[in-house]
């Protein structure tokens, strides 16, 4: 059913939440039609803002007693469409929820609300030595109950690992409202299923998560930043491999390729690249002060031997974040260059990086498509940036078929299709490729664990034969 | 017997070992020992299994396997020949071994590469990789390098129905579906039967330093330790032990700190300056090292981290680091023979006098008092009584929503095996 | 309309929807409801030029005219959206399709016209220095129908000139040896002669803050600046450009433009940050006119904020001040105009003043011309938080640059029964000049 909600319902939320914080008036919904994926819009029925556990349970209790899907929102940064509104759905959105709850500093933990801002949680730790590792490239905007929902990864996450390994115990909403506390701190002798690790990347297909406890790490005592700059995309690829095979362990690697310096140092963002390289490297380390010259240096000889032209070095916070800039704007500038930007998130056997660079390239040249890579080199987490009109329609045909293709060759080399941002609903077409119909089949039935009624996200992650056509494809929505 | 029949039908006659290991399973033993050779002989295996309403045991290597005290039929199901090392990248750091390799065999591959595996949980030496990722514990160096369940990166597994499911993948970076792959680690083979391991490897690293400080008693150990855990730098793990065996009758805080020559020399003075006590240097394991003093310090590494021996009557208990004071005083009461704590994550193993075990029911309040948990992980053989199942999980906060806790787990395994056949695993 | 439109839609391309630009924004901080992001406010002005939503509807109308206007958001978006512009082009859109509110009205009416500014700005020093002002801010009760009328009062008495002394903590009775009206005239060395200035002298600062104008012209002219008088200098135009205004906005800002360029300045010296940021984007206001546009580019290129001016000369260091000083960001100079370090160093020059920014400093304090009273409860939470964290600083006095931010920050702060004085940079570094003898 899609429209307006029951006049009695509406009224039941506002009572709950605050007459200003469901929204029901239709030009005010559209404000929530995409998350950061705009190649689809929805417009919900409602959106509900709580601003407690007590009140999102309640919430999620008359939602379900009037059978009335339910998509989770963050902050709305995903790139995949897991925050994507069905038509019949109503939003709740954890906006309201930005609280930090408790520092523990002793024992190094955290309790915050979903709505908390990542950067945020490092900012509030800091004075006390601390900070929180997981490091999203939107870690300035995006909420940890976002980070909870897509577990979500960083370019540091090569040293440190991504959201699952810090989050240790969830307070979470369920399906009719019942609240249930998973995990926490203190109880790894209970020998209990991991339900935490198990909740954490659900894509909001499981419940809300209320309260999130996280492990903090000391700050950090020094950074070295390297930025190598390479002719070809295969040297810094080779490059990456000796970084890692000498056994090094950089917080993070992360490439830029030649159509990424290009349109970089095209824009307003300009960062000081030499437009005619063929890929930059930026390698950074971090740690106890004492050894990290000698490790940027043994680095700095691995670039070197790969053939690097030069290699720079940052020794002070201005000149590191202008190495970093070329990587952190460079989506901001492909915006810049093209009206349309398909970001995909695949991810492949580090190894294997020169050889699937090359394929997306001859890939991009056979659909006669711009692709710019920057991404998690470190990982195999490669980010192919297809850049389109997306009103011109035959294009946009083209950038699909690339986009499988690409996905294909990923999987084929035994990489999958996603390696931080979820698969929401961009992805789902591509499920298929990673797993056999017993492993979605599990993936249906481990849904159903949490959510019986299946009124949580519906529609995301796994296709699904009765929900599938609920969403209109790419080319269908207006633009 | 009724089952062995059908068995043969399905499996290779290899495929089934004879039952003379009886004494392992206290007197009860099963109607076949199953030693399936591929996966499909497992999911063979579980299907029938699930069909004939019969339970499965999963041993891993078998080497130590509870007294079993469940009622109805049931089969063993050995994993030691499917102990292959599959696929080995090196330069991905990626290790791809059977659920029965032995996780010695795992890290003597790795080796050769100056890589490894950083996981230290007792008795690592003699467990399978299947046993160690069914089990899902870390050991202490996950205050270095995190736990476990992080670094498998991928798994096959077979369901109690005996559905195959590649779960997870190759490499370090994957959320392309739930990550059920978490579910099963740890889980003790109650959800499905892990035949493969994918596992992320690190590189060895330059210098491992241990670092001993004796203290008089447990608790002054406990402290420094915690005094180490607010120190501005991340040891690879800090553990208490209650007494180093070489060195008399008293408390000891090993402390690993790992990297360059240069870092751990710099990150040893920090520590040191923010406990205020100087520590001694055992040795460096590792580049350089003199091959005496390396074989020493490994030798004194083995002792600690297999300091609560497996063979014993076993409780773990855990509260948030801070606490561990208190929980050293609780389970004092067990009257422990061996204790070790990990003070990264608050976690205590002792080995119970069998005598006071009975205790461990009225130690729970205590426990519950503290926000932690308790848990019997092993018994001994000797020390069997009742039906009761003493090392089932236990959650023992009675909070709100432990029903809805219990009521998740219970349909996740129904998700996994409806039928019921797998046996959780028990040492 | 369609012309704004076209406007418009080139400026919306950039957006990608990333929402980095969420956090930044202290409306959707505060209320959690995207349509109060900038986001969300993109998205909407998208939506009337795609002409999927009227612009006379309630979501565009509310939406849009909650926006304090602080431009936090640009200076984080990574794809570079000219919010302030877009945001100026969407309030003609809607003040077009809805009038806009009595008061909005009313004080455009009054600004436009120095007639009428003049007298309106002459009441309010009367009532600000018979004391009535400081009165009826403890007497009107903080809630009912006269809130908006203390609120306003109180921002006007926080206007009243500080004194150094009593903010140091010294008895005031000490004698000042030089009468503060007077020019600077630098004895011994002479700086070198760093150029023409011609001091943008504003509506509110003018009627209100005539101290800052003079002391802005002290501590330039003590910098080595000739500073000239410009005459047939107007209001700057920002709140009619803010408001949607922009024909009134150009009428103004052409004023400015001729009497500048009249004025044979090399700078425009701005010192209410409003004004400089309205004066730098006069290029953008005529980007459409072809017979203005070359000479307004012109006029842009010359403004800076006073504070630019002085830190480039140094500025010399004077005499002792013994005060710490709790400085918040004016979301005109560091997000409009990127000026974050100049104010600073102006007061990090004077021997004894401790300068403490204030936690969050870079969030608006809820000013945003007349938003504490169009949008009287948002307005004061948002100023609440600032004056908690002004407070949290527990500095001797407050300082910001930028009039509506001075009376804003000064208003809290009386409200809450709090005399802590709000002064601008340059009064520092003035006092530190006056002490140090460089006047007479």
């Amino acid at each position: 059913m899609t429209g307006p909600l029951p006049p009695r319902l509406e009224r039941e939320l506002r009572s709950v939440v605050g007459a200003d914080h469901v929204i029901t008036d239709p030009d005010r919904l559209m404000v929530y039609e995409s998350d950061g994926l705009t190649a689809y819009r929805v417009a919900p029925r409602a959106v509900v803002l709580p601003a407690s556990t007590e009140e999102v349970s309640e919430v999620v209790r008359l939602l379900h007693g009037a059978d009335i899907e339910i998509v989770p929102r963050g902050a709305g940064t995903g790139l995949s469409g897991g925050a994507l509104p069905t038509p019949d759905g109503v939003i709740v959105g954890t906006a309201r929820m930005n609280k930090i709850l408790s520092i523990d500093a002793a024992d190094r933990l955290a309790l915050v609300q979903p709505g908390v801002v990542n950067a945020r949680l490092t900012e509030a730790t800091r004075p006390h030595g601390l900070y929180y590792a997981p490091d999203p490239s939107s870690q300035s905007t995006c909420t940890l109950g976002g980070n909870v929902a897509e577990n979500s990864g960083g370019p540091h996450c090569l040293k440190y690992g991504v959201t699952s390994r810090y989050v240790t115990g969830l307070t979470v909403v369920m399906a009719g409202g019942e609240v249930v506390r998973l995990g926490g701190a203190g109880h790894e002798a209970s020998g209990e299923l991991d339900l935490v690790g198990l909740f954490v990347g659900s894509e909001g297909c499981f419940g809300i998560a209320t309260e999130i406890e996280v492990r903090l790490l000391p700050l950090t005592e020094g950074v070295r930043t390297l930025l190598g700059i390479f002719d070809t995309m295969e040297a810094a690829g080779h490059a990456v491999t000796s970084i890692i095979g000498s056994g090094l362990m950089p917080a993070a690697v992360e490439i830029i390729d030649k159509a990424t310096i290009e349109a970089v140092e095209a824009s307003i963002f300009a960062a000081g690249y030499p437009t005619d390289a063929g890929a930059a490297l930026v390698i950074e380390f971090d740690g106890t002060e004492a050894g990290l010259d000698a490790d940027a240096d043994r680095a700095e000889r691995c670039c070197l031997r790969e053939g690097a032209r030069e290699v720079r070095r940052a020794s002070s916070e201005t000149e590191r974040a202008a190495l970093w800039k070329g990587r952190k704007k460079a989506f901001g500038a492909m915006g810049r260059i093209a009206p349309d930007l398909l970001v995909q998130d695949a991810t492949v056997p580090r190894t294997r990086l020169p050889e699937v660079l090359a394929e997306i390239s001859r890939i991009g040249e056979r659909y006669g498509l711009k692709i710019a890579n920057v991404f998690h080199a470190g990982d195999g987490n490669l980010h192919p940036n297809l850049l389109f009109d997306r009103t011109d329609a035959e294009e946009l045909a083209r950038v699909e078929k690339a986009s499988h293709e690409i996905m294909s060759l990923c999987v084929a080399v035994g990489g999958t299709i996603t390696g931080e941002h979820g698969v929401g609903v961009d992805k789902r077409g591509y499920m298929g490729l990673v797993h056999d119909e017993v492993e979605l089949d599990m993936l249906r039935r481990v849904r159903r664990v949490f959510d019986p009624g299946g009124l949580f996200n519906p529609g995301k992650v796994v296709p699904d034969a009765v929900d599938a056509g609920a969403l209109p494809e790419v080319s269908e929505v207006a633009s | 017997m009724i089952a062995a029949q059908p068995l043969s039908d399905l499996l290779p006659p290899e495929a089934l070992a004879s039952v003379d290991s009886s004494p392992l399973f206290g007197g009860r033993p099963p109607e076949a020992i199953v030693r399936p050779a591929s996966v499909e002989e497992v999911a063979a295996l579980l299907s029938w299994a699930s069909r004939e309403g019969v339970g499965v045991l999963t041993m891993a290597s078998g080497h130590r396997v509870a007294p079993v005290t469940r009622e109805g039929r049931f089969v063993a199901l050995r994993m030691d020949r499917l102990n292959a090392i599959e696929a080995y990248e090196a330069a991905d750091l990626t290790i791809t071994a059977g659920a029965g390799a032995p996780f010695s065999s795992v890290t003597r591959a790795l080796g050769e590469n100056d890589q490894w595996a950083p996981f230290d949980p007792a008795d690592v030496a003699a467990r399978s990789l299947g046993g160690l990722v069914a089990a899902g514990e870390s050991g202490p160096l996950r205050m270095g390098y995190g736990e476990l369940r992080n670094h498998v990166l991928g798994a096959r597994v077979v369901t109690g129905d005996g559905r195959t499911l590649d779960l997870g993948g190759r490499v370090v970076k994957n959320v392309a579906g739930f990550d059920v792959l978490k579910a099963v680690v740890g889980s003790r083979g109650g959800l499905a039967a892990i035949t493969s391991v994918c596992l992320r490897a690190f590189p060895r690293p330059e210098v491992d330093r241990v670092l001993v400080r004796t203290e008089p008693t447990v608790r002054a150990a406990a402290g420094l330790a915690l005094a180490v855990g607010t120190a501005p730098v991340l040891p690879a793990s800090c553990v208490v032990v209650d007494r180093l065996s070489e060195r008399g009758e008293r408390a000891a805080l090993v402390v690993r700190l790992h990297g360059s020559r240069a870092t751990v020399d710099e990150e040893q003075v920090r520590m040191e300056r923010h406990v205020g006590v100087p520590f001694e240097v055992v040795g460096d394991v590792g580049t350089g090292a003199d091959a005496a003093s390396s074989e020493s310090t490994r030798r004194l590494l083995e002792g600690v981290r297999d300091h609560v021996k497996s063979d014993g009557t076993v409780v773990v208990a855990s509260v948030r680091p801070s606490r561990l004071p208190r929980l050293l005083e609780v389970v004092d009461r067990l009257g422990p023979l061996a204790l070790s704590c990990d003070a990264y994550t608050g976690l205590v193993r002792v080995e119970a006098d069998p005598e006071r075990i009975t205790e461990l029911d009225l130690l729970r309040r205590d426990v519950i008092a503290l926000d932690g948990a308790i848990r019997q992980e092993r018994i001994s053989s000797t020390a069997m009584r009742g039906s009761a199942d003493p090392l089932s999980p236990h959650d023992d906060r009675r909070d709100a929503s432990a029903a809805g806790r219990t009521a998740l787990a219970r349909r996740l395994e129904t998700a996994f095996d409806p039928a019921g056949a797998l046996w959780p695993a028990r040492t | 309309m369609a012309q704004a439109y076209e406007a418009q839609r080139e400026r919306l391309l950039p957006c990608v929807h990333c929402g980095f630009c969420l956090p930044a924004c202290p409306t959707y901080n505060r209320l959690g409801d995207e349509a109060d992001s900038p986001r969300g406010r993109l998205h909407l002005m998208g939506a009337v030029v795609e002409g999927r939503l009227d612009p006379a509807s309630d979501a565009f109308q509310t939406h849009i005219d909650r926006c304090l206007g602080c431009r936090a958001c640009e200076p984080v978006c990574p794809s570079g959206v000219e919010y302030g512009a877009l945001l100026e082009l969407a309030r003609a859109t809607a003040t077009e399709a809805r009038p806009p509110g009595v008061l909005t009205r009313g004080l455009l009416a009054l600004m436009g016209r120095p007639l009428l500014r003049k007298p309106f700005l002459l009441s309010g020093r009367i009532l600000r220095a018979t004391g009535l002002a400081a009165l009826a801010t403890r007497v009107i009760p903080s809630r009912g129908p006269l809130a908006s009328v203390r609120l306003a009062l109180a921002m006007l008495d926080a206007t009243r000139p500080w004194s150094p002394e009593a903010a140091e903590g010294r008895r005031t009775s000490e004698s000042r040896a030089v009468p503060r009206r007077d020019r600077a005239l630098s004895p011994g060395d002479a700086p070198p002669n760093r150029g023409r200035v011609g001091v943008m002298l504003g509506c509110v600062q003018a009627g209100l803050y005539s101290r800052v104008n003079e002391a802005t012209v002290r501590t330039l002219e003590a910098n080595g600046y000739e500073v000239v008088t410009v005459a047939g200098q107007d209001c700057c135009g920002a709140l009619h450009a803010h408001a949607g205004r922009l024909d009134g906005a150009r009428a103004l800002a052409e004023n400015n433009i001729v009497a500048f360029e009249r004025a044979g300045v090399d700078f425009i010296a701005a010192n209410a940050a409003g004004c400089g940021a309205a004066m730098k984007d006069y290029d953008v206001l005529f980007e459409a006119d072809a017979a203005m546009s070359a000479r307004a580019a012109a006029s842009s290129e010359r403004v800076r904020d006073v504070t630019e001016l002085l830190a480039s000369a140094g500025p010399r260091p004077g005499a002792e001040v013994r005060l710490s000083v709790a400085y918040d960001h004016p979301c005109h100079l560091l997000h409009a105009q990127g000026v974050s370090g100049p104010p600073i160093s102006v007061l990090e020059a004077v021997p004894g003043v401790e300068v403490r920014v204030i936690v969050d400093a870079d969030e608006c304090c809820g000013g945003a011309g007349i938003y504490g009273l169009t949008h009287p409860d948002l307005g004061a939470r948002i100023g609440g938080d600032k004056v908690a964290a002004v407070r949290a600083a527990s500095a001797q006095v407050a300082c910001t640059a930028n009039p509506g931010c001075m009376m804003q920050i000064g208003a809290g702060l009386r409200l809450e029964g709090s005399s802590q004085a709000v002064v601008h940079p340059v009064e520092v570094l003035d006092e530190s000049y006056r002490r140090a003898g460089f006047y007479h």
